[in-house]
């Protein structure tokens, strides 16, 4: 069985629809950011997050008279599935007082002012201020420390810089763009997220390598032709298994999406994006990247030789 | 797992090696020898992970991380500043005893801030005896000025504060093993954290009160046993007797008095009859009298003399039994006691219990500050193994049908190469004792997707080689060896972005880490060297036509 026979797609003819496409959404995403902010976790913002397991299905709006007092302007919000009985309540603002025991009061006002229905488990997180700053500075720090030497790995087996550059590139509008659909989507910047985010920083650099590598193949045998004719072929020639690798992966993280719980929804979903968004930054934005690169250096019509 | 494997990085290195010669001797091998080799390699994983998750409480050999199995994770900071007080605050003691034993005459000795102190209005005559005493008694690690009129300063050198800090933070971590290993935790994990090196993770899974475990390491419990010379019910009755200032070898404590919200203070001698490091147990107990419940200790030879002599020389006099600087009790000394000793105070059995404990595990050399907090219910955590097996289970499913589908027999060469990664992966795990986090699960979620591109990489490669006209043999060989290339470039990039996530630390991610570094590691020996193996194992030594690709 096959998907497609010979497919032979003009990729790189419109690029720049492509492009600017990408610049709008990144625009729009550091817009909004900037304007809304990102919607941190607990563990970036700093701050106390309880989920607790009720008795019985528990009713949200008695729980927020119950701890009126001690949780003002908290979100009380049912977690995970119904028949579950949790509730996610997570006190508004950052940390007041000590770390520890943070979220006793809120305890105690439920056991007296809504005593039918006891808590029966409760999970929680408390996080001080200093550990919240110290992690948001360390994911940055990692991000951009994990593109450096991904993009200084791509330099050395290419041998070229422009391989390399054109990979972070990409990579880096993959992270840009997952980060704005997060923030459209108002979704919380965890932990969990953040290693969503590394890993597409190694994931979608993969496809990039694919069709880079088919393109080191290609020059070697074609020295004629042009870089992008090049590039154009080296995509088609990998569009199958683009297809295939991508989509398997896609439907797979979909599943995590979709049934991996509550814990998991926030990864899955910057895993969806980013690999749908991953596919498409390798032929829209990795392959341009290096023509016009090499256009640059030479100011003419390049040539396959000059890649190599 | 052995400590020296604890080091990801040491892990990795190990893991590769194994792997890659494995893979190199078996490759050069006849089918039979490699059939032998992968098989028993395959087999040793399956042992290693059996059973995977134990029934009845038992643990399996999949270590699961605190998201999955409920507990608790602590960051603490060591307020090491406690430490050097505290050191300072001694040597003060010292140079003033000193050079009152000598006829020196001062104005005053005291702590300038945490790692200096002063020595002022020394008689003129005299400086250089009272330096003698401070050169003598703190030699190294400290640097004494004299900037004159009779004055001295002392303050520790950088490096000095520098050890004595890490060695606070070393005692705190050999005084929180103690507490925890009181408090009955199976695979506690309590070290070092952070970049500042003065912050302690501790991660108790499957802690059943998690209210207890944080009451026991937090307590400082420094115990003192010291004289009581006068009691009143504020401050300044109590200094009126000493002209309004605290003699320099008393001090002022306070304590709960028999009314509620009324301190009680004591004035008590500085130098402790004997501290918490005199003892050698503590239990708690019942007073035979009151019912009430206490704390028996028993010292240890040196307490024991020292204890002795001191109740026999004061007795009739009050001792101030001082936890953490509040004056739990302060019962009259009856008569000269040996060996042992009872603390009464209002203690609830709970409380007498938990002071046992943490007396018995000794004292922490500073106090500490939470700095984060992180509980997870047992229930939550089955709820999100239940989630994440769903996820992985859906996931393999339906790349088997499609794989079968899509590229039939060799389908199932490549559902053959996934099970193998996945039982290398989870063997690895088993074997190293790495830690299956939630993240962890999306971790193998992930390999099979990166497994899945592996072979469709290779298959896709073949199907080429065949319309360009290729035997089926030399199609296959060209296939893997041409991919080759591009396999080892696309998992050492995806090795480097996980080696990032190493760096975070923190338990699920570090979890997330592992396993996609061990996952693409056994990728790469399944999907290439095992799904080889499998092709030239199938066509054997037959004149093969057609592949079913």
């Amino acid at each position: 069985m096959e998907i497609l026979k010979n497919p032979n797609f003009d990729f790189l003819g419109k690029t720049r629809y492509f492009v600017a496409a990408s610049l709008l959404i990144i625009l729009a995403g550091v817009g909004y950011i900037a304007k809304y902010g990102l919607h941190y976790g607990v563990e970036f913002s700093g701050g106390t997050q309880l989920i607790l397991k009720f008795q019985n299905p528990p009713q949200v709006d008695r729980i927020r008279d119950a701890v009126s007092k001690q949780a003002p302007g908290a979100v009380i919000q049912t977690y995970g599935d119904a028949s579950k009985n949790q509730v996610l309540i997570r006190l508004a603002g950052a940390l007041q007082g000590e770390v520890e025991n943070a979220g006793r009061p809120v305890l105690d006002a439920l056991k007296t002012s809504y005593a039918e229905n006891p808590v029966v488990e409760s999970s929680s997180e408390v996080v001080g201020p200093i550990v919240g700053a110290e992690l948001r500075r360390k994911a940055i720090q990692l991000t951009v420390l994990g593109l450096l030497f991904q993009f200084i790995y791509i330099w050395f087996r290419f041998k070229g810089a422009v391989w390399g550059a054109a990979a972070t590139v990409a990579v880096f509008h993959d992270v840009l763009v997952t980060l704005a659909f997060l923030a459209f989507f108002r979704y919380e910047i965890t932990l969990n997220v953040i290693a969503a985010l590394l890993t597409l920083v190694g994931y979608s650099v993969n496809d990039t390598i694919v069709i880079f590598d088919r393109a080191r193949e290609n020059l070697r045998h074609r020295r004629k032709d042009t870089l992008r004719a090049i590039l154009n072929d080296s995509l088609n020639q990998t569009l199958t298994r683009t297809l295939i690798s991508n989509g398997t992966t896609f439907l797979a993280v979909l599943g995590l999406y979709l049934f991996g719980g509550e814990v998991l929804r926030g990864f899955g979903f910057a895993m969806v994006i980013g690999i749908l968004v991953g596919t498409y930054s390798t032929i829209y934005i990795a392959s341009p990247f290096v023509i016009w690169w090499q256009g640059i250096k030479e100011k003419r019509p390049p040539a396959a030789k000059a890649a190599l | 797992m052995p400590p020296a494997l604890q080091n990801p990085v040491t892990l990795w290195f190990v893991l590769t090696a194994a792997l890659a010669a494995a893979a190199y001797f078996g490759l050069r091998q006849e089918l039979r020898l490699r059939a032998v080799l992968y098989g028993s390699f395959l087999i040793a994983c399956l042992v290693a992970i059996w059973p995977p998750y134990g029934k009845d409480g038992q643990p399996g050999k999949i270590h699961l991380g605190l998201d999955l199995r409920g507990g608790m994770h602590l960051v603490l900071q060591v307020m090491t500043d406690d430490a050097l007080n505290a050191t300072i605050d001694d040597a003060v003691q010292i140079v003033r005893d000193q050079a009152t034993r000598k006829g020196i005459t001062f104005g005053s000795v005291q702590r300038l801030d945490t790692t200096s102190f002063s020595v002022e209005g020394v008689e003129p005559a005299r400086v250089k005896d009272a330096k003698a005493i401070v050169q003598d008694f703190f030699r190294d690690g400290w640097e004494i000025r004299e900037p004159g009129d009779g004055r001295l300063l002392v303050k520790m050198t950088d490096l000095f504060v520098r050890q004595k800090k890490e060695q606070t933070v070393k005692e705190a971590i050999k005084t929180l093993e103690r507490r925890v290993n009181q408090l009955g935790v199976a695979e506690p994990v309590i070290a070092a954290h952070g970049n500042q090196g003065d912050q302690i993770l501790v991660q108790l899974p499957g802690v059943t009160d998690p209210e207890q475990a944080k009451r026991v390491i937090k307590t400082t419990a420094q115990l003192a046993l010291k004289l009581v010379d006068d009691v009143s019910t504020s401050r300044e009755a109590l200094l009126q007797t000493t002209g309004g200032k605290v003699p320099d070898d008393k001090e002022v404590v306070e304590g709960q008095g028999d009314t509620p919200g009324q301190p009680v203070f004591y004035l008590v001698r500085r130098e402790a009859v004997i501290t918490g490091r005199d003892l050698k147990n503590a239990r708690a107990g019942v007073d035979p009298q009151t019912n009430a419940p206490d704390v028996q200790f028993t010292l240890n030879p040196q307490g024991a003399e020292k204890f002795k002599r001191e109740t026999g020389r004061n007795v009739g006099k009050r001792l101030a039994i001082i936890l953490d600087g509040i004056v739990a009790s302060a019962p009259t000394i009856q008569s000269q006691i040996a060996g042992e000793g009872v603390i009464t105070g209002r203690f609830s059995a709970t409380e007498a219990d938990e002071l046992s404990k943490v007396l018995r595990a000794g004292a922490l050399p500073a106090s500490l500050k939470y700095l984060q907090e992180l509980t997870v219910g047992a229930s939550l955590g089955k709820d999100s193994i239940r989630a994440g097996v769903m996820a992985s289970a859906a996931g393999m499913a339906f790349i088997t049908v499609f794989m079968l589908v899509y590229y039939k027999m060799s389908g199932l060469n490549a559902v053959v190469a996934l099970t193998a990664n996945l039982l290398i992966l989870l063997g690895a795990m088993a074997y190293t004792g790495a830690t299956l986090t939630l993240p962890g699960i999306a971790g193998i979620i992930l390999t099979i997707g990166v497994g899945v591109d592996t072979n469709v990489l290779v298959f896709e490669r073949i199907r080429e080689e065949l319309r360009n006209g290729r035997a089926v043999r030399a199609a296959i060989t060209n296939g893997f060896e041409r991919v080759w290339i591009t396999i080892l470039d696309t998992h050492a990039t995806a090795l480097i972005a996980a080696a990032f996530l190493f760096q975070f630390g923190t338990g699920p991610i570090k979890g997330f880490a592992v396993t996609l570094v061990m996952g693409l590691i056994a990728n790469i020996f399944a999907s290439y060297f095992v799904s080889k193996f499998l092709f030239e194992w199938v066509l054997g030594k037959r004149q093969v036509q057609t592949l079913s690709i």
